[in-house]
């Protein structure tokens, strides 16, 4: 009876619940948007950083990440390459050489790294083919073709078909000094990082360095399932026993904290949205309660003990909550769903994002662990508003109550 | 002799105590026996409504007991009170007797389900229950669709449902004209004579008044006098 009583009781005021059951829907679903919209906008900067810059999986001679040597390699290259290509868990396997030096045009010289690359393979891993603003990558067919950023080529004053000298230390530690001539100039998604590094052929530069044939200092892998990553680092491992194999969680830390800091700002943005919205709700109720004065005296005198009065304004609270919260939940999640797939173009604004290393459309996506928090915490909401109103009722005195009839 | 339902001894209810010392009511002896039909009545402020009140357990009195069927009401608990008033005591207010969102059968089973009569028993007697105050066509009106009169009557239903040894009504014909009150006051009469219902009602009304059986006046939150009489 009760819950009959509390049920109907919400309806006596059909707009003001409307407006409560409203807010929430319309508090959740907003909540639900922000963190989903965050979070394609994180995601894309972790996609950009993987599969741009990292590759899920990099495999180096563990000398070569302390020293940043070149000599420190991973023998026997191109046979592990072979292997990995065949995988068919893989999408993309490259090699790279690197090499620190200088680099020097007419009018003046900067620290550069050299990456040695195989520009077939790079197109999907790299993918400087895509960033080019002039000239053809890799067009000249020529061994000494070197790629640079737009923001080095400015500092050097550089153009296409510039000569530039680049200036490194060769694995027998003898400085060697070498010509070039811009074939491209790349502008990537992260800016910082155009102004160091250069792109050369990978065999010139192992010439150059003196490296032996299929000699390279690192091997980077994209696979084509996130879910399989584990598996797939360790298969590597046991494929290169010697080297140094990470996935992009152990080369790039600070991604991984964004991803734990990502379940903290869903508890903050949830509980502040949550918290106006209990404010409403508890201001509602009590009104509701006040207006009712005379009423509840009147249950006490016939005999509705207070247990069971407080238990009728926890009731009606907890009704309005629960009607709002898997509505705004649904339509969060319908919202999340449609343009988690056709995606919000941001370019407007992405003149400013793009040096940051966004792109400018963005995917909103939220995983069920956030949804479940959500949901964990309307039901906190939902319990909490309903006390304060209840618990207000309760020290109503009957004859008082009474009285005001 | 019949046995006394109602022993009121030496009852007193001070208001704001330490401030302005308001004495509602002062000292007051009042027994009233099984099946009795007694108008309490005085002038505006002296004290019907506070004694009424704390016969009823819905105030507890500064001094002074209030026994009700043997049972002294200042020694309950909270809880314990409620549950007595819901077994023992009826009352019917002036208004907002009624919970607005149950219809008129469901307020009178309202308080047989806090008593968890079964269904089949809480439906029968409801349907008695407003049988006698004549409301049998309107079981399933809202209070909101009834009159005041209407409403009344269902609240003496709801008052009777539990079968209490007494009926308290504070000013029940306030706000009914004078058929209405007349009606309520015969549906009232009628249930004291049948079912041997002790009633005891305020009112400021000489008709009302003229159908009790026993007037107490209180003056000033004190007994002024306390006569026996034929209803007319
Ligand atoms: N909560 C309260 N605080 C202070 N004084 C009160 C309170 N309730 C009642 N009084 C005072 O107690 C006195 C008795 O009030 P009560 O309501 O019992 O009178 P009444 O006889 O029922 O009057 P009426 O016929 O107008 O209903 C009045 O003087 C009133 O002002
Ligand atoms: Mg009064």
């Amino acid at each position: 009876m009760l819950f009959q009583i509390a049920w109907r009781n919400i309806w006596r005021n059909t707009s003001r619940s409307l407006v409560v059951v409203s807010s929430i829907i319309i508090g959740i679903w907003a909540g639900i948007f922000i963190l989903s919209f965050s979070w394609g906008l994180y995601k894309n900067n972790i996609n950009e950083s993987v599969y741009k810059q990292l590759s899920h999986i990099q495999i180096h001679n563990p000398d070569f990440k302390q020293e940043n040597d070149p000599k420190f390699t991973i023998p026997n290259s191109d046979s592990i390459l072979k292997q990995l290509e065949s995988d068919n868990r893989i999408a993309s396997v490259s090699s790279r050489v690197i090499a620190t030096g200088m680099i020097t045009s007419t009018t003046t010289a900067s620290g550069v790294t050299i990456y040695g690359i195989n520009p077939v393979s790079e197109t999907n891993q790299i993918g400087l083919d895509q960033n080019l603003i002039e000239g053809v990558y890799f067009g000249s067919g020529k061994d000494n073709e070197i790629l640079i950023g737009q923001k080095l080529a400015k500092k050097h004053k550089l153009k296409l078909k510039s000569k530039v000298v680049l200036t490194f230390t060769n694995v027998n530690s003898e400085i060697v000094s070498a010509a070039f001539r811009v074939g491209g100039i790349y502008r990537s998604k992260n800016i910082s990082l155009d102004e160091v590094n250069v792109y050369v052929k990978q065999e010139h530069l192992r010439e150059l360095l003196d490296l032996k044939p299929s000699e390279t200092n690192e091997i980077a892998i994209l696979i084509k399932d996130e879910e399989q990553l584990d598996s797939i680092t360790n298969y590597s491992k046991t494929l290169v026993p010697n080297a140094k194999v990470e996935d992009w969680r152990q080369l790039a830390p600070e991604l991984d904290l964004i991803i734990e800091s990502f379940n903290l700002y869903t508890y903050i943005i949830s509980g502040l949205i949550l918290l106006a919205l209990t404010f409403g709700i508890v201001n509602t109720m009590l009104m509701s309660v006040l207006e009712r004065i005379r009423e509840l005296g009147m249950l006490m005198a016939i005999g509705l003990n207070k247990r069971k009065i407080f238990f009728m304004i926890m009731l009606e609270t907890i009704y309005l909550t629960l009607m709002g919260c898997p509505i705004g939940l649904l339509m969060g999640w319908l919202t999340v769903t449609i343009l988690g797939r056709t995606g919000i173009d941001i370019s407007m604004f992405s003149e400013g994002l793009a040096s940051y290393g966004f792109s400018s459309m963005i995917y909103p996506a939220l995983d069920q662990e956030k949804y479940m928090i959500i949901v964990t915490m309307c039901l906190i909401t939902a319990i909490l508003s309903a006390i304060y109103p209840a618990y207000k009722a309760l020290q109503l005195n009957p004859s008082e109550a009474i009285r005001k009839i | 002799m019949a046995k006394t339902i109602i022993d009121a001894h030496n009852v007193t209810k001070t208001y704001n105590p330490e401030k302005v010392p308001v004495y509602a009511v002062q000292d007051v002896h009042v027994h009233i026996e099984e099946g009795e039909f007694v108008a309490l009545v005085g002038p505006s402020g002296s004290g019907k409504s506070t004694l009424l009140n704390m016969m009823g357990g819905l105030d507890e009195p500064t001094k002074g007991s209030v026994i009700i069927d043997g049972v002294e009401l200042t020694e309950l608990s909270e809880n314990k009170l409620i549950d007595f008033r819901l077994h023992n005591i009826g009352f019917v207010f002036q208004a907002f007797n009624l919970i607005p969102v149950l219809t008129a059968k469901e307020n009178v089973g309202f308080v047989l389900q806090l008593q968890h009569m079964p269904k089949k028993e809480r439906e029968k007697r409801v349907l008695s229950l407003l049988e006698e105050v004549d409301l049998e066509d309107k079981i399933d009106s809202k209070p909101g669709e009834l009159s005041g009169g209407q409403q009344q009557r269902i609240a003496v239903a709801r008052a009777l449902a539990s079968k209490p040894k007494i009926i308290l009504a504070d000013e029940p014909t306030a706000n009914l004209d004078s058929k209405s009150a007349a009606n309520l006051l015969n549906i009232m009469a009628k249930l004291n004579k049948e079912e041997n219902i002790t009633f005891l009602f305020s009112t400021h009304d000489q008709r009302v008044i003229k159908k009790a059986r026993r007037v107490i006046t209180l003056v000033d939150g004190k007994v002024d006098s306390d006569v026996q009489q034929t209803p007319t």
